[in-house]
């Protein structure tokens, strides 16, 4: 095979990765900070790839603005679900039964989400039409589809603002700390709980961005979280649970894989080579890519 | 400052303090010594929210303060180092000292605060950007009293800053606190196993045994109390 096919295949998988890295850390903050395995991320992403197409298609808003239009309503949204239902599944208690809780919780609200939509919206995929899904930058023999470039390029600027944050502001430490040490957190003056809903309402903001950028290029249907959220556990545990630059590299990883598993496995076999590559690096270094060192930073 | 009374916490079944009572006044140095297990932790997460109430009442500054959650209790001024230290430990050694300063009060005077923590324990500042979970013990236990400096807090709860540290570090430790508290008008109520490094460095003392309050009075009377001399200084 020539070096130019395998270089295209690693632009596009990496196109791709950014994508799965900004959903991907999302998931990774909620886990981090709340220790709740969120099992409706993938179903706030499908809702945010709707509120992108419903912006586009009832208002003429290009998608990539749409996506960033989606972070206020489901960063408010998100602090709404953890007010009315988190909160009752997370602090203190036996812990056994709280995972318990809150996997019934997160589980339960997939499904509700999920059903919902199917039944509002109808299964029908749809789509947004742009110019650029259907147009690629030429850089020499390498093609790069213009919907992907943009979506990365946003992905990789809305992850670098994450990681501002919470590296850079006192409220972003702040949540660190609660991840790290609740208890002591509170010590500090820190609210773990005020902590909690603001982990999950920008955990689920950022996926919700990150529908609206899957948006320019991948059909909408309801059903469409199942696929993603997968990828997204897999990310955020390859990454070393919990750790956000972790998940970055999990997402991009993934990515990757994906699209490298095309040289050798038919399309739809395309998570095969995810599911390989995860268990391998289980296998391998079961701590995750990045290990402790690095968690919940 | 403070007066809890007849506070009682219980875990599960387990009462771990029954009807505890004691005061500390502003700018006191009051140590509260006992055997494992006495309930003096318990006794200090009460104070710092860490724990809620069964009974009893505790009042700061003529606040009933007992229903407040930790971190309000923090922003009025009260600054708990637990037991353990309990470090952030993926957190740098200066982003944990600045989270000592989160509360608003003490933000605006994070950089006295940095100046006066760095020259109690200039290895701090050598590790500033070192990983909290990469320290020593004794270096975390140094961070963990830096970090409640931090706060600039009324009152600092000091719950067995030697436990687990070698002789030395143990010596630093105890000179650290004499430190701060000559320069701070900060009221200290400290725990320690060390009962005599304790009992010398304070104003005032209480023995816990049990959950209870079995003895209190100053530095002198308890030192010359036949009952602590047998028990706790081995004469
Ligand atoms: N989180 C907890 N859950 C259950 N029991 C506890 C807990 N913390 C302390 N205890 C129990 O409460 C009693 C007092 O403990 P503690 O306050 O830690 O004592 P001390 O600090 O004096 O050694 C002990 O019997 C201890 O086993
Ligand atoms: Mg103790």
């Amino acid at each position: 095979m020539p070096l130019g096919d395998l270089v295209q295949y690693v632009v596009t998988g990496l196109l791709v990765g950014g994508v799965y890295a900004l959903m991907s850390i999302g998931l990774a903050l909620i886990f981090g900070v709340m220790k709740v395995v969120n099992f409706a991320q993938g179903d706030f992403m499908m809702l945010g790839m709707y509120l992108t197409y419903f912006l586009a298609v009832g208002y003429g808003v290009d998608p990539l603005l749409g996506a960033l239009l989606t972070i206020p309503p489901f960063f408010v949204l998100g602090l709404l679900v953890h007010r009315t239902l988190l909160v009752r599944v997370t602090g203190g208690g036996n812990p056994q039964r709280l995972m318990d809780a809150q996997l019934i919780l997160t589980l339960g609200l997939s499904l509700i989400i999920t059903n919902a939509t199917t039944m509002i919206l109808t299964p029908m995929p749809r789509g947004i039409q742009t110019a650029y899904a259907t147009q690629a930058f030429a850089v020499g023999p390498i093609l790069m589809n213009q919907a992907r470039s943009y979506a990365f390029l946003m992905a990789l600027v809305l992850a670098g603002l994450v990681y501002v944050f919470l590296t850079r502001t006192d409220v972003g430490k702040a949540l660190r700390a609660a991840a790290d040490e609740p208890e002591a957190a509170g010590y500090q003056g820190i609210d773990v709980r005020a902590m909690h809903g603001l982990a999950f309402g920008v955990g689920i903001a950022l996926v919700a961005a990150a529908g609206g950028l899957l948006a320019t290029y991948h059909p909408i249907e309801p059903t469409v979280a199942v696929n993603f959220i997968v990828l997204m556990f897999v990310a955020v545990v390859l990454g070393g649970l919990g750790s956000i630059p972790g998940a970055f590299a999990g997402g991009l990883v993934i990515g990757l894989v994906q699209s490298l598993t095309l040289l050798v496995l038919p399309f739809q076999l395309q998570n095969a080579g995810v599911f390989i590559a995860f268990l391998l690096v289980l296998y391998l270094r079961p701590q995750g890519l990045f290990g402790q060192r690095l968690r919940a930073v | 400052m403070l007066k809890v009374s007849g506070l009682s916490v219980a875990y599960g079944g387990l009462q771990a303090l029954a009807g505890v009572s004691l005061e500390v006044a502003e700018g006191e140095f009051v140590a509260i010594v006992g055997p494992n297990g006495a309930g003096k932790s318990t006794l200090m997460k009460a104070v710092a929210g860490g724990v809620s109430l069964a009974a009893g009442s505790i009042e700061y500054r003529g606040q009933d303060i007992g229903g407040l959650p930790s971190h309000a209790r923090a922003r009025l001024g009260i600054a708990h180092v637990p037991e353990g230290r309990k470090v952030f430990p993926s957190l740098t050694v200066l982003e944990n000292l600045e989270m000592g300063s989160y509360r608003p009060a003490a933000r605006r005077r994070r950089a006295d605060g940095l100046d006066t923590v760095f020259g109690l324990f200039p290895v701090l500042r050598e590790r500033r950007d070192q990983l909290a979970g990469s320290l020593s013990g004794g270096e975390q236990q140094m961070l963990a009293l830096g970090r409640g400096l931090m706060a600039q807090p009324d009152l600092l709860l000091l719950d067995e800053p030697s436990q687990g540290l070698g002789p030395r570090i143990v010596e630093g430790i105890f000179e650290a606190i004499a430190a701060i508290r000559k320069s701070h008008r900060v009221t200290i109520l400290l725990v320690e196993q060390r009962v005599v490094e304790a009992l010398e460095l304070c104003d005032r003392g209480y023995v816990l045994e049990t959950g209870r309050v079995v003895l209190g009075g100053d530095r002198e009377t308890l030192l010359a109390d036949p009952r602590v001399q047998h028990a706790y200084l081995g004469t």
